[in-house]
């Protein structure tokens, strides 16, 4: 299962907007894809759950993904929060 | 795609509402506002509401989704879905959601195609949802 740790370069964390963004992203693949922070892991697809994870500045975050296109989902996924977000590894 | 219907005592603020959504879900999700009454006061108004959810409903929408800011809108949202055919009722999922947090996470969920009841779930669990950063 691919994963990818990161952190949160944003002052204002990962906010509504580009939750929403995340999470319209990450419904275009077939695989089951979650973030974890804080020993808690949230559904991806999900706004509440993603928000419910109080990812803020300098926060951890790791990103796996589960499926036929689990690869392809963690490249689109780390682009699209490349903005708000420093790779850690 | 599943729609939403916002209600409020106020035009403007639901139309201010129905401004955020679009920017944090996209302008892809139908969002009717119903904000108002008959003759622009503060209040809500059973044709309005009623207007709103036929349009939303004959979007070729699966469903729409109702949040309310106050319980008293209530009962003209009762009156309106009376005026509701049996089959365009059926599609329609009223909800218990803060309004402007239920508005917001049902319209990421419809904007991915999630269905009538994943979209109603994502309002509901907007009660969950804090305001304040916790720790």
């Amino acid at each position: 299962m691919p994963e990818l740790t990161l952190t949160v370069s944003d002052p204002a964390g990962l906010h509504a907007r580009p939750a929403a963004r995340f999470v319209q992203a990450a419904s275009r693949f077939e695989s089951h894809i979650v973030i974890r922070h804080g020993g808690r892991e949230a559904d991806a697809k999900s706004l509440i759950a993603l928000l419910g994870l109080v990812i803020r500045l300098s926060s951890e975050i790791v990103l796996a993904a589960d499926g036929p296109d689990a690869e392809a989902a963690i490249a689109a996924l780390t682009m699209e929060l490349a903005p708000y977000l420093g790779s850690a590894s | 795609m599943v729609g939403l219907v916002l209600i409020s005592h106020s035009s403007r603020l639901a139309e201010g509402l129905r401004d955020m959504v679009a920017q944090v879900a996209g302008d892809r999700v139908a969002v009717g506002i119903a904000g108002g009454t008959d003759d622009g006061r503060l209040g809500t108004s059973a044709l309005r509401i009623a207007a709103a959810l036929r349009l939303a409903l004959a979007d070729g929408a699966e469903g729409v989704v109702v949040l309310l800011d106050l319980g008293s809108a209530a009962l003209s949202l009762e009156l309106a879905m009376e005026e509701l055919d049996p089959a365009d009722r059926a599609r329609v999922r009223i909800t218990e959601a803060p309004l402007v947090e239920g508005a917001v996470l049902a319209a990421v969920q419809a904007s991915v195609g999630a269905s009538l009841a994943e979209v109603e779930a994502a309002a509901a669990a907007a009660v969950t949802l804090a305001k304040l950063p916790r720790g």
